[in-house]
């Protein structure tokens, strides 16, 4: 899913250091200076005065992998979650094993509704960032075959900080080709069954373990005018999570692993047509209301609805905890329940399987002046203190010591229940959109969107699916 | 502005031979703007004829590919919905702008003090940016804490109705400007003469402001259509193409292409199509407005 | 007779006061009569523009833990400005100086380069010159959006990516065009007489250029000042696409991230808005005529 968490708030560092920051020194020395020089001769000399054209040059980001190697920057996802990572480089900076590699660490918040899209023009600039934040998989599939990645197998096999620092099946989540291009820094995400306890109390329901159960408490829901279900459906990344549940649960992980090693006759499976049917007979039957098709989970919209007890129910990733903890503080601490997605009648799929995202990964520019400073940034992700900020911020950590700190979390209960989700998981399914890859993603989101909102059908879904490449 | 051009181009003198070199600079003072023009925008729209025969991730270097991107222009159903929704906005938005704007500047162009207050009133819309506009909109569509607590954005015709509208809201104040001072260069004298006859009001504005106005049309459509041609921040910001695909017009689609699944080869050629698409219909509205018969009638003076 | 024949009068327009030579006692009549049904139709634009307008001062004054009640006329019970600290606390200054020079530059770079090329156009007239004139009378068709892909590369290539420089060739790139005909326009209209007189000083073409040329093109100079400046200041996609980081985001940028980091809080949002348009309302205030005026130079006279 596009959102690694939710709402991208809290600027950091937005007001301040205008200016003060880039690196006016690096138009000088390299190939590209001359190319610049002449341009501004040819095209503007006339007006901008040499000051004028540093200044506003040096305004920029500056730096990146086209820098001295004295700063690196990070682009991280920008979110509630960006603290974490701050009080990591702030932490970093001041080690000695940033003072050894002589230099410091600069994070760079990209807000998170345009992600993907900022980085990949970034990394197709010269001042791209030395450590980006990804989702593994297909997610660093285009930068891998451009050469843009280092390899982190070997550093890793070399390092036992690294090497024993993190969960092995979350370290592999990661891979292209059975080798390590990324180290994971933020919590895991399982796509979880929120609960509204209030409303369910009101109305003498239990969370589903089945689908008919599912269905029996939407109609109660709906006569009591709530909506069952939050769905922000202009992100289509919500939906998504609908589709790849339905999916596991009526034809098990193996539907969507074919699709994802390439053979797009894979969406010809049943599955995938009995999951769209399903998916619309929900919304025929106003399992989401009337207006999800304009709601939008990134600017909170979707979130506020099930904190206000408009919608009784949410699919989303974990990360909707700390969401809810920052917006409506009352309604997690008291209220949020969390279920797992229930059992289709008929199905094959193991009720224990999880969808989602097993964590997101800092990976490395191979264009980075700095590898060692970058690497000693990465292998901070495996320190106690790291992950003990991610516990505070009621994350999970994929650190092989999150399971002795899982009692300190703010919330050790829901800690616990996604700590074992995730362990006993016989499958952990990668959100679609991510182990496709973002062209390949974005299509399929496309005719997810189109399904939604009534434009295709299931079997039309199923037929433009196929025809995707 | 094609106009205006024109109408200097027709108006001016023949070059007089024994005319001396009086502040005739040499060409060249023209050069450091044509460089600067030519390396922003006419090299890019070459590189984006170019790419759109490339395949280009944006990261490696673009591999040629041969007509395939416009093959799959030809064969792609998103091209179609869009281009038939471009047009359709294009339409839709040029008769909204057109009719408002023609009447309220007919209107404003009165001496009235109160009608002087309002033009300045209706004017205020203009000053925000077509983003700032956008977002206004978008707020106040929210369908769970806006003011209009509907499903306005999220439903085919309200989306598409929501784009026109708020694109009018915006540059209806500015066409209402263009009108405004056409109107006030109609000779007085047409109207005097028409009183004498005995027309009234609606014949007055029927034989005498509409003819009169007609360059005046001419020029605030071909910006209205290239202007509608480009509406992409409001599609953006209020419904991402959405719902499904029903408002991803070319710019969007353009958009999308590029910026969202990289495939920078297809957007080009999308970018080129929506060039010689803005192109031809330019030429094509001078043309058709009579502009070239009007061209000759003057020369003849 | 047809009026096509009729010779048009030259008048300089008065953004308010129509021709300037128009007597007082000779008003035209047909504009001082009051049209009922016109003045209907004025007055229900002018809820269409008021409405938005004051649901979204009134939307922006709410505290942002009250749910907006769905009745856009309802004033706020208890007005508060925390949403107004809220967007300042969030960089809304650095965005707007960004945007003040981004569009400073822009007007500086346009005017730098279109007022010579204009003069070239006019006054030389030769093959060249001819040429650079056409370059610009087809360039005013290529739309951005269509370029943005090899701009992106070109900034790339150049090391300009996310930096302010990126939006501003670019963007004062694609104001030359409209500004170089609108120029153009203008300075025709310079009597040939004056350019012999100033010859007979023995004037070079600089001097022509600063003594004569620019203060009697003063009027199309204001329009080219305006037209580049309402670019900079409504340029979304070109910020968005060629910056990325804090530093060099613009105020239209600046709103567009906000909607996701406002989120549902639809006050601050509104507020953000409500504080993009102040700069260029005082401006409004101040110099309403000369903004109108230079505005209506765009459409052409």
């Amino acid at each position: 899913m596009e959102s690694s968490r939710g709402l991208s708030t809290g600027n950091a560092g937005e007001a301040g250091d205008a200016g003060s920051s880039g690196n006016p020194g690096n138009s000088t020395g390299d190939g590209r200076s001359f190319s610049r020089r002449w341009f501004l001769g040819a095209g503007s000399a006339s007006l901008l005065t040499a000051g004028l054209g540093t200044g506003l040059t040096a305004c920029g980001s500056g730096g990146g992998a086209g820098g001295d190697g004295k700063t690196i920057t990070a682009f991280v996802y920008g979110d509630d979650a960006v603290k974490v990572q701050q009080a990591g480089v702030d932490r970093f900076n001041k080690s000695a094993a940033a003072k050894k590699a002589g230099g410091t660490v600069k994070l760079t918040e990209v807000p998170g509704s345009d992600y993907s899209p900022k980085l990949r023009t970034a990394m197709g600039s010269p001042s791209a960032p030395d450590v980006f934040f990804n989702w593994g998989g297909g997610s660093i599939k285009p930068y891998e075959e451009a050469g843009k990645l280092v390899d982190l197998t070997e550093i890793i096999e070399g390092d036992p900080v690294l090497k024993d620092g993190f969960l092995p099946s979350v370290l592999a989540a990661g891979d292209l080709g059975g080798r390590h291009y990324g180290i994971p820094m933020r919590g895991m995400q399982p796509v979880i069954l929120f609960y509204n306890k209030a409303v369910f109390a009101e109305h003498k329901l239990q969370p589903p373990t089945t689908w008919d159960q599912l269905l029996d408490n939407n109609t109660k829901l709906k006569k009591a005018k709530i909506t069952p279900f939050a769905l922000g459906g202009t992100d289509v990344w919500p939906d998504l999570m609908w589709l790849e549940y339905l999916v596991d649960r009526v034809g098990g992980p193996e539907v969507f692993k074919r699709i994802q090693d390439g053979d797009a006759e894979g969406w010809g499976d049943p599955a995938i047509l009995r999951a769209a049917e399903l998916v619309k007979e929900l919304i025929d039957d106003g399992a989401f209301g009337s207006k999800f098709t304009s709601v939008s989970y990134v600017n909170g919209g979707a979130p506020a609805v099930f904190a206000r007890g408009k919608a009784a129910m949410h699919l989303m990733g974990s990360w909707e905890y700390s969401t809810q903890l920052g917006k409506f503080p009352d309604f997690a601490k008291k209220n949020l329940g969390w279920a797992a997605f229930p059992t289709v009648e008929g199905g094959t799929g193991d009720v224990r399987n999880v969808v989602g995202n097993p964590t997101n990964y800092w990976s490395i520019n191979a264009r980075t002046k700095n590898k060692d400073l970058a690497v000693g940034f990465l292998k901070d992700c495996a320190s106690k203190a790291y992950a003990q900020a991610l516990i505070d911020n009621g994350d999970v950590p994929t650190t092989s010591n999150a399971a002795a700190l899982l009692s300190s979390s703010p919330n050790p209960e829901y800690a616990k229940f996604q700590y074992d989700m995730v362990q006993q998981a016989p499958a952990f399914t990668l959100s679609w959109d991510q182990a496709l890859g973002d062209g390949l993603g974005t299509k399929m989101h496309t005719e997810i969107g189109k399904l939604f909102a009534g434009q295709s059908s299931p079997s039309e879904f199923v037929t433009a699916c196929k025809g995707l490449k | 502005m094609t106009v205006t051009v024109e109408k200097a181009r027709t108006a001016e003198k023949p070059p007089t031979r024994h005319a001396n070199r009086a502040g005739r600079p040499h060409a060249a003072w023209a050069l450091p703007g044509v460089l600067f023009f030519t390396f922003f925008a006419v090299v890019p729209m070459a590189l984006a004829l170019y790419l759109s025969f490339t395949t280009w991730d944006g990261l490696g270097d673009p591999r040629p590919v041969g007509l395939d991107n416009w093959k799959k222009l030809l064969d792609d159903p998103r091209m179609t919905q869009s281009l038939g929704l471009t047009v359709v906005l294009t339409v839709a938005s040029w008769a909204f702008q057109t009719v408002i704007a023609l009447l309220l500047g007919v209107w404003a162009a009165g001496r009235q003090r109160n009608r002087a207050i309002l033009s300045a009133i209706f004017f205020v819309p203009f000053l925000l940016s077509s983003t700032a506009i956008s977002i206004l909109f978008y707020a106040l569509l929210d369908p769970n804490f806006g003011i209009i607590q509907r499903d306005t954005l999220g439903s085919q015709s309200g989306a598409f109705l929501a784009i026109v509208f708020v694109g009018g809201w915006q540059f209806i104040p500015f066409h209402t400007l263009i009108y405004q001072g056409g109107a006030r260069q109609i000779p007085e004298v047409l109207y005097q003469a028409a009183a004498i006859d005995g027309a009234g009001r609606y014949r007055q504005f029927f034989s005498i402001t509409l003819p009169q106005l007609r360059h005046t049309i001419t020029t605030s459509t071909v910006l209205m259509v290239v202007g509608s041609l480009t509406y992409f921040e409001t599609v953006l910001i209020l419904t991402k193409g959405g719902p499904g695909t029903d408002t991803a017009i070319l710019p969007y689609l353009m958009y999308e292409a590029g910026f969202k699944t990289y495939d920078f080869g297809y957007a080009s050629a999308i970018a080129s199509f929506l060039v010689l698409a803005a192109t031809g219909l330019s030429i094509v509205l001078v043309r058709l407005t009579g502009f070239g018969a009007m061209r000759s009638t003057r020369e003849g003076m | 007779m047809s009026h096509d024949t009729l010779p048009r009068p030259t008048r300089t327009l008065q953004p308010d006061g129509g021709p300037a030579k128009a007597s007082p006692g000779r008003r035209r009549h047909w504009t001082r009569r009051a049209n009922p049904v016109a003045g209907l139709g004025a007055f229900v634009w002018l809820v269409i523009v008021l409405v938005p307008i004051y649901a979204m001062l009134s939307a922006s004054l709410t505290g942002a833990d009250k749910a907006l009640t769905g009745n856009p006329l309802k004033p706020p019970t208890d007005p508060t400005l925390d949403n107004y600290n809220t967007v300042l606390g969030n960089g809304f200054g650095h965005l707007l100086s960004n945007t003040a020079i981004v569009a400073v530059a822009v007007v500086g770079i346009v005017l730098t380069l279109s007022v010579p090329l204009a003069y070239v156009a006019v006054r030389t007239r030769d093959r060249w010159s001819n040429a650079a004139f056409r370059l610009f009378l087809v360039g005013v068709a290529i739309p951005a959006q269509a370029v943005v892909v090899p701009l992106y590369l070109l900034i790339a290539k150049l090391d300009l990516y996310d930096t302010l420089l990126a939006v501003i060739l670019p963007t004062a790139a694609f104001a030359m065009p409209v500004s170089v005909l609108v120029l153009v326009g203008t300075l025709r209209d310079v009597s040939e007489d004056l350019y012999e007189a100033m010859a007979l000083d023995g004037a070079s073409p600089l001097r022509v250029l600063f003594q004569l040329t620019i203060p009697l093109a003063k009027g199309g100079i204001s329009t080219v000042v305006i037209y580049s400046a309402l670019q900079a200041w409504n340029g979304f996609l070109f910020p968005l696409i060629f910056t990325q980081s804090d530093e060099p985001r613009v105020l239209t940028l600046g709103l567009f991230n906000y909607v996701s980091q406002f989120g549902v809080n639809i006050p601050a949002l509104l507020a953000s808005v409500v504080l993009s348009g102040i700069p260029i309302f005082a401006v409004y205030l101040v110099a309403r005529r000369a903004l109108v005026g230079g505005l209506m130079g765009v459409g052409g006279k």
